[in-house]
């Protein structure tokens, strides 16, 4: 249901971090280069508006990004708010999971786990606001 | 008095701070934390984050707590900040139908697909000061986690559902109640009024852009002068929508969508009656607005909304500023922005020593032309008056 990214951006910090970590213990410590970050930026929020289907410019979202290379592979890593640790430890993921011969494939269990465990919370949460649908009467 | 050129004050200015800030701690009350303010005073956070233009809950609390609540400063706070830092590249386009809904409402309809939800709202409750909250007990603020389990059970559905619904617009489209979209969508670039400054006649991007960086006490104000005298705006609320949207990115190797996480926003759509028969159509329609905000903002929202229909009627029949001040796009847009309008207001506690000393000039030489003029007059009374009497 959801992509890895979209599964991972949601998960806590500290298990996305051990994941990261699960990766780096394969590796020296020079097999992983950074290029860029990670930094504090922005990106500027495009919505895509009702009335006439255009796009605008709704306002800037900080982020932390950060760019790297594991054993020549690019990594890239992105979290919305000021979070360096987040931000690198996906860039970390992004590329164990694009090296050739898929070498850490076994990441897709825990992120299936952490998969289920978002849906879970965004069902109980929905269910929350969904305790306050109006049944309405028609006299 | 004289030209009187001054300098100095510093040791004012700086004591000056140190006053504000004893101010703030003088009764010797516990430091407010960040997250104290990001989670209980949301409101308050998401009106500084979406007037700054910067969504980011923590530097908004921070601004908040430094601008001791003053929203206009922790928004120009923001924007301060704002300035300093890159802009890596633009989120892909993302429509409010990826929202999860934690709040759905429409006044169009009472029977909306997908069902009408209240949400977490005080709209409903009667405005009295309630006095438990004042005296908040680790044991209150558990029973009140005890009874969002108890809610959490009673809206728990079997088919996994987490909030996602169709548009009320989409709906009023397929009845052909409202102008059907564009058969080509509109790729051009968005304008942007951070990089270019905003001229007249601008597009729908650069209206939205500055609406949605705008006071909300200002577009209020607009939006209510033009529903209640000097306008002619009927709107109906097609829905108003409060939830969580994720953002992507481009992967930049890949070109791949990333997510990078959600935001909570509001975004509404607002039908109006006023104009509804547009000269050009051919056939009568409602004419549609759209309002979004960063948080939790629905009057923003709802305001941006009706603008947003005032001024496309206005444009399409030619009449800015002829339906009120509210029509006039350039006179709404360029003194919405809360910080410059602020900012403006606020320059004229500085120093305008010079300027005044001009004024004061200007004050004498006409004192001198009038006191002149009076004189003549007076000689001409009295000219006239002798030569009668001889």
């Amino acid at each position: 249901m959801y992509t890895i990214s979209h599964i991972l951006s949601h998960s806590p910090v500290a298990t996305v971090t051990a994941l990261a970590e699960q990766v780096l213990q394969q590796y020296p410590a020079e097999a992983v280069t950074m290029i860029s970050g990670p930094r504090v930026a922005m990106v500027q929020l495009r919505m895509q508006e009702s009335v006439a289907n255009s796009v605008f410019n709704a306002g800037e979202i900080l982020v932390t990004e950060a760019r790297l290379e594991l054993n020549g592979t690019f990594g890239f890593g992105m979290i919305i708010g000021n979070d360096p640790t987040f931000a690198t430890a996906l860039a970390v993921i992004d590329a164990a999971l694009r090296l050739p011969g898929d070498p850490h494939a076994d990441l897709h269990t825990t992120i299936n786990i952490l998969g289920d465990q978002l849906s879970t919370n965004h069902q109980r949460q929905f269910a929350a606001a969904n305790s306050t649908k109006v049944e309405f009467d028609v006299f | 008095m004289g030209y009187i050129a001054a300098r100095g004050g510093t040791t004012a200015i700086l004591n000056a701070e140190q006053l504000v800030e004893y101010l703030r701690l003088q009764g010797g009350s516990t430091p407010l934390e960040l997250i104290q303010i990001r989670d209980q005073l949301r409101h308050a956070v998401g009106r500084a984050m979406n007037e700054g233009a910067l969504y980011a809950p923590m530097l908004a609390a921070l601004a908040v707590k430094q601008a001791e609540g003053d929203s206009i400063e922790a928004s120009f706070l923001l924007r301060a900040y704002r300035s300093t830092l890159s802009r890596i590249m633009p989120t892909l386009p993302i429509s409010g139908e990826a929202m999860r809904c934690m709040r759905r409402i429409s006044a169009s309809f009472k029977d909306i697909p997908g069902g009408q939800m209240l949400g977490p709202s005080q709209d409903y409750q009667i405005r009295l000061l309630n006095n438990l909250i004042a005296s908040e007990t680790a044991e209150s603020v558990t029973a009140v986690l005890a009874a969002y389990e108890l809610l959490v059970d009673a809206g728990m559905s079997a088919d996994g559902a987490i909030g996602h619904f169709p548009k009320v617009a989409d709906y009023m489209r397929q009845q052909q109640m409202i102008a059907p979209l564009p058969s080509e969508p509109d790729t051009s670039e968005p304008y942007d009024i951070t990089r270019t400054a905003i001229s007249f006649p601008c597009p729908r991007s650069a209206r939205l852009q500055s609406l949605a960086q705008g006071d909300t006490g200002c577009l209020l104000t607009y939006a209510y002068s033009s529903v209640r005298g000097y306008g002619d705006a009927h709107p109906t609320l097609a829905e108003l929508r409060f939830g969580y949207l994720p953002i992507q990115v481009a992967h930049p190797l890949t070109g791949e969508a990333i997510t990078i996480g959600e935001i909570s926003a509001t975004e509404c759509e607002i039908v109006s009656k006023a104009h509804s028969v547009a000269a050009k159509q051919s056939t009568p329609r409602f004419n549609l607005g759209y309002g979004f905000t960063f948080g939790h903002g629905e009057v923003k929202a709802i305001s941006m909304a009706i603008l947003d229909s005032v001024l496309t009627q206005a444009k399409a029949k030619g009449l800015s500023g002829e339906s009120g001040p509210a029509a006039n796009e350039e006179f709404v847009l360029l003194h919405s922005d809360g910080i410059e309008a602020s900012g403006f207001t606020a320059h004229y506690k500085l120093p305008h020593y010079v300027t005044f000393e001009a004024d004061l000039k200007v004050l004498d030489r006409a004192r001198e032309h009038t006191a002149t003029q009076s004189q003549t007059r007076l000689q001409e009374i009295a000219t006239r008056t002798q030569e009668a009497s001889a």
